[in-house]
């Protein structure tokens, strides 16, 4: 055991100068709330803290909070770090945030309205027209369109700072679609796993009560069906950089998490696109810009969106919360007339002030911006690509004039912005305790009589300690964010009561079309990686034991072999080549097969897309089924795509990865109820079983062989298909080909069998919702009951039977082949039915101008 | 001046469409200069949905959605407008500056009768008409090109007719050379151009001056030559601009004409560009490639 040291407690604490610091505040003394837990900490010590907080990285990579996207290894991969210290707010200073926070969320909330509603503010000339007007948030087609609702803005946040003198500064409001509620949970629910005993002892608001708001809010506002009404999530998808949270919150919150093509807008109502037909939807959270939400009436070349959403919204059919056109508040020169705009409205002084702006669209504040360019941080009141934040005193004389001329040309786009220092936080970094620039996001949702503030929030610290950037991007960590209580929360019951004694039918969310289709292929996909690992794990032994005796019959087996891998993973031209090289000298070939993530049909390749799909309905896979996923393509990342494994290295690797899949297999098997969802996957597996059995045996024991050989290839296959100790037990150590068929072909009771997946496929088939009001088979039913039969009517020994002379079993190939095209047609038809729910959209604007005189 | 316009927009799909949705801007507004008796609109398949509204530029606009499976969309709008013969020579003489236009539009809101500032409903419309607009990006380069027109203390609408007329001369009318998606810098470069270009272009060099200026999308009537017979359905949509005089309201120029409209143009819609007032834009989800054909018709009836 070690004696745990004090190297971490509050005594080596540098801060630096002129900065103010959350922990010894102006007075250099640790404040007393900081001093409890800065001796709590002491006492684990750095080395404990340390696991705790590997312990804490840990769990957020399981979650899957690391990998934001998976895809492009440069760009798009962001940790997300966390930092067991978390930031400590006792209960007055919180208090006066949250009172700060529901004012501005008022006063912004009033803005909006009017913005789109009277325009009161533009007519007295409280609002210069060319900063709401001129801004690409102001979205005309949404004046007059919103629902008259108590509140407009129904998710707020902030961005919050302390200045040097002590006092919180709001940096920027969010009204777009606010994100990190969902990584503040996140957080939260890591570090009550991490650090249980501190969380308890310094008696932590709880979050919970937070999200019911928000559940509640949402369910508010929605126009019909308020007893139940159906709330989404609307995302741009996986490749969005909060993709995690948007699926995070769609399981917290019970929520169907959707794109843009599983929503249409028919007869001025929206509805979803599931397997069991139109179902409508009465509210949507908003993870998608306004401007691309309505491809007809918004920002036209958007395939993010649902045409015809703001026609829904006029009619009051549907509510978005936020509101189409709410990004008109995030823009940085509305800081400067909100203290007037407050005084206005609420008749008060803001209570969170935000930091000094200047709005170039007037002359006098333009002026000053333009002599004082160095000591200001100049921001486009747009935010565009190639339009960023500047500070000006970092500019080459050059960019310096080529910013005054664009201020000067176009001044209303431009704000001066006064460049605060932020607090610093103590920070546990390598061991140590140091402070950190510090940022803190505060959240807000509309209530019954005003905003509920979230008590916490998101905290994020510089990556470096020099670094003023807080930001994700430039690598930023998060922290925690206590609200202390003066005594102990209640737990919040986070079930809601119904008021009524009824008891309500179960519902469960319709699987929408893509979802069916990701599903479908997330178990192809692992059925492919199942195959190809399985015949590579029987051809490494083969080369193993080909080296041992060096038998030329070995050597036989082993090509054809080879050549079935090329052709099972359809990896062209691989080990098919008029190049005997390839054969002789096989390892560059199979370890490009395992580990070239560039090559269609390589195992890397393969991992990789499964892991995507499956990652792109993050929101269906319970937490220990996404660690599996997770695992299966981490690892194989890490020991074989990245690393310089060898052959026999590689072997290894190939068993973890049959115990990975087979627990995947496990899991959703245990886990998931069988429902459409399932049916979808458990399709999806067999119907590409089918395919790589039959494929296999295309590649080896069509073509005829002696006699030693053909039995060497037949026990190959059988250790390929997993089926080698059930056919010793069935037929002792008689190896024919007759009986292996019989065994994989037609064996029902074999679940490796063909036999068994057509039989599985067919009852999983006739499961699938369809309207069955005729009485006829549908073509899907019709494919697979032929399949199935055709198999059924097979005789082993018509199989076999040739002439001395032929070089192929061809009766075996044209039953094989033509179960090949059966299977592809069926998944055409399956996907016609089930997966075909977009039809590509297509603008029907003219693009040629009109002819004229 | 009476007229009745047929404009007729017809889509052709080589696979079927499930589902279409449309926004239409094909019915004349009413305003000083005009007045819209009736208009109507044959739609075929019949659309099952169907809702009129006014945009926030004060334009009619038809929602419609076709939600049956279709490989063919026949779009026709029936109107009759009329439209009311003004003078003029009256506004051209309007000696108002385009300076005194230009700081006109910069003025903090009047005090009016109730003691409240407020702006004039016109003043405050105007401004919307300075801003940047998704096509028309005022700039150097269109400022230096309108730069001659701008003589100090030159009254603002002989600013625009010189504007106008010199528009006419130095820039071709080409059919053939610019899509909806050619930058308005492109056409500055090659001098060529259709009547929406030149709209653009004119909007374009008098907001780089701090002028409100707007886009205008109609039809003009047209005369068939001398010895021929009228051709139904022979005629098109039409673009020009309009200019905002402070004190007297907005006043119509025609570049590609070089003239100012009077009884022969029929204004369907304004805004900022033709982003804005688009005649009929649709989403159609599937259909393959599709055809679209259009016809337009102006007959004066009396």
């Amino acid at each position: 055991m070690n004696e745990p040291t004090n190297d971490i407690s509050a005594q080596f604490y540098a801060t630096q100068l002129g900065v103010y610091d959350e922990m010894v505040a102006q007075d250099h003394k640790v404040l007393p709330h900081w001093e409890r837990f800065m001796d709590t900490i002491a006492s684990l010590g750095s080395e404990q803290l340390e696991l705790r907080r590997r312990e804490a990285q840990r769990l957020l990579r399981e979650n899957g909070v690391t990998y934001n996207v998976y895809g492009d290894a440069q760009k798009l991969i962001r940790p997300w770090k966390l930092d067991p210290v978390p930031l400590l707010i006792d209960s007055d200073e919180w208090s006066f945030i949250e009172a700060g926070l529901k004012q501005r969320a008022e006063l912004l909330d009033l803005i909006l309205k009017d913005i789109y509603g009277k325009q009161q503010l533009l007519k007295k000339g409280l609002l210069p027209t060319e900063l709401v007007l001129g801004h690409d948030g102001f979205l005309h087609p949404c004046v007059g369109a919103l629902p008259d609702l108590k509140h407009q803005l129904i998710v707020y946040s902030a961005n919050l700072a302390r200045g040097p003198n002590g006092r919180m500064w709001v940096l920027d409001d969010r009204s777009q679609a606010p994100s990190g509620v969902g990584y503040a949970l996140e957080n939260r629910t890591v570090m009550t796993r991490v650090v249980p005993d501190i969380f308890q002892d310094m008696q932590v608001h709880r979050l919970s009560g937070f999200f019911k708001g928000l559940r509640k809010a949402l369910a508010d506002i929605a126009p019909h069906n308020k007893e139940d009404p159906r709330i989404v999530i609307l995302t741009p998808g996986s490749l969005n950089e909060t993709y995690f949270e948007h699926a995070y919150l769609s399981s917290y919150l019970g929520f169907s998490l959707v794109q843009g093509d599983d929503l249409t807008v028919r007869d001025g109502r929206v509805w979803l696109k599931s397997l069991d037909g139109l179902q409508p939807v009465d509210v949507i959270l908003r993870r998608v810009d306004d401007s691309f939400c309505d491809p007809l009436a918004l920002r036209s070349a958007s395939l993010l969106g649902v045409a015809g959403l703001l026609e829904a919204v006029r009619r009051n059919n549907v509510a978005i919360a936020n509101p189409l056109g709410s990004s008109v508040l995030e823009n940085p020169g509305l800081l400067a007339f909100l203290p007037r705009l407050s005084r206005y409205f609420l008749n008060q002084e803001l209570q969170l002030p935000s930091v000094a702006t200047w709005w170039c669209g007037q002359r006098r504040e333009r002026d000053f911006v333009l002599q004082n360019l160095d000591q200001l941080l100049i921001k486009p009141i747009n935010r565009a690509p190639g339009n960023h934040a500047l500070f000006g005193g970092l500019l080459s004389a050059k960019e310096k004039e080529l910013l005054r001329a664009a201020i000067i040309a176009k001044p209303h786009a431009y704000v001066g912005q006064e460049y605060m220092s932020f607090s610093t936080v103590p920070a546990f970094i390598d061991h140590r305790i140091e402070p950190r620039f510090s940022v803190l996001r505060g959240f807000a949702v509309a209530g019954g009589d005003g905003y509920q503030v979230m008590p916490g929030g998101l905290t994020r610290v510089a990556s470096r300690q020099d670094d003023f950037i807080v930001s994700n991007q430039a690598g930023g960590i998060s922290k925690d964010t206590w609200v202390l209580a003066d005594k102990p929360d209640q737990q919040v019951n986070w079930w809601t009561q119904s008021s009524r004694d009824v008891i309500l039918a179960a519902v469960t969310e319709p699987l929408t079309s893509r979802a069916a289709n990701n599903l479908f292929w997330v178990g192809r996909y692992l059925e492919r990686i199942k195959a190809a690992t399985r015949l590579m794990r029987t051809i490494l032994f083969k080369l193993t034991e080909n080296r041992e005796f060096n038998d030329p019959l070995d050597g036989q087996c082993l090509n054809e072999l080879l050549c079935a891998i090329t052709q099972v993973t359809g990896t062209y031209p691989g080990f098919i080549q008029n190049n005997a090289s390839v054969l002789k000298e096989p390892q560059d070939e199979l370890l490009a097969l395992a580990k070239n993530s560039r090559r269609a049909g390589t195992l890397a390749t393969t991992i990789q897309t499964f892991a995507q799909t499956a990652f792109s309905i993050r929101d269906v896979w319970s937490q220990d089924t996404w660690r599996c996923v997770d695992n299966i393509q981490r690892r194989w990342k890490q020991r074989v795509v990245d690393s310089d494994c060898d052959l026999e290295q590689l072997q290894k690797h190939l068993d973890d990865l049959v115990t990975g899949f087979v627990a995947f297999i496990g899991l959703t098997t245990e886990s998931m109820t069988r429902e459409t969802g399932w049916l979808m996957l458990d399709s999806g597996r067999r119907l590409e079983h089918a395919l790589t059995l039959v494929a296999l045996l295309r590649a080896t024991v069509v073509q005829r062989h002696e006699t030693d050989l053909q039995n060497q290839l037949l026990e190959a296959i059988l250790e390929a298909t997993d089926s080698l100790s059930i056919y010793r037990r069935r037929y002792r150590s008689f190896i024919k080909l007759p009986m292996v068929l019989e065994l994989l072909l037609l064996d029902e009771t074999h679940p490796r069998s063909l036999a068994y997946q057509l039989h599985q496929l067919s009852s999983h088939i006739n499961a699938l919702p369809r309207d069955r009001g005729n009485g006829q088979l549908s073509e899907e039913e019709r494919l697979i009951l032929r399949a199935y039969t055709d198999l059924r009517l097979v005789k082993v020994s018509e199989l076999v039977k040739v002439d001395e002379d032929a070089v192929v079993y061809s009766e075996l190939e044209s039953i094989l082949s033509a179960m090949t095209e059966r299977l592809w047609r069926l998944y055409e038809v399956l996907a016609q039915a089930y997966f075909s729910h977009s039809q590509m959209p297509q603008l029907m604007t003219p693009t040629q101008p009109e002819d004229e005189l | 001046m009476k007229y009745r316009i047929t404009h007729s927009t017809l889509y052709q799909y080589s696979q079927l469409v499930g589902l279409c949705q449309n926004e239409a801007r094909l019915q004349p507004r009413d305003f000083w200069r005009q007045q819209c008796q009736s208009s109507r609109f044959d739609i075929s398949p019949e659309p099952d949905d169907f809702q009129e509204r006014r945009d926030f530029f004060g334009n009619r606009v038809a929602y419609f959605a076709i939600q049956q499976a279709h490989q063919r969309l026949m779009v026709t709008a029936v109107s009759e407008v009329t439209v009311f013969p003004k003078q003029n020579a009256d506004d051209l003489a309007n000696s108002l500056t385009w300076e005194q236009a230009r700081s006109k539009l910069q003025e903090p809101p009047v005090q009016n009768q109730d003691q409240r500032q407020d702006f004039s409903d016109e003043l405050l419309e105007a401004k919307l008409y300075l801003l940047d607009s998704p096509l028309v990006t005022a700039g150097s380069e269109l400022a230096d090109y309108a730069q001659r027109s701008f003589l100090p203390n030159r009254p603002l609408v002989q600013v625009v007719a010189d504007l106008m007329q010199r528009i006419h001369v130095d820039f071709t009318y080409d059919p053939s050379f610019t899509t909806i998606a050619t930058p308005l810098a492109e056409v500055l470069q090659f001098r060529r151009g259709v009547c929406q270009d030149f709209a653009h272009l004119a909007i374009g060099c008098l907001r780089s001056f701090g002028i409100a200026a707007r886009y205008v999308s109609g039809y003009v009537e047209t005369q068939p030559l001398p010895g021929k017979q009228r051709l139904v359905g022979a005629d098109a949509s039409h673009a020009w601009f309009a200019v905002y005089v402070p004190g007297n309201g907005w006043l119509d120029f025609d570049p590609t004409n070089n003239n100012l409209p009077f009884d022969q143009h029929i204004t369907l819609a304004w805004g900022r560009d033709y982003t804005d007032v688009t005649p009929l834009k649709g989403i159609a989800f599937g259909g393959g490639q599709h055809t679209l054909s259009v016809s337009v018709d102006v007959l004066r009836l009396e």
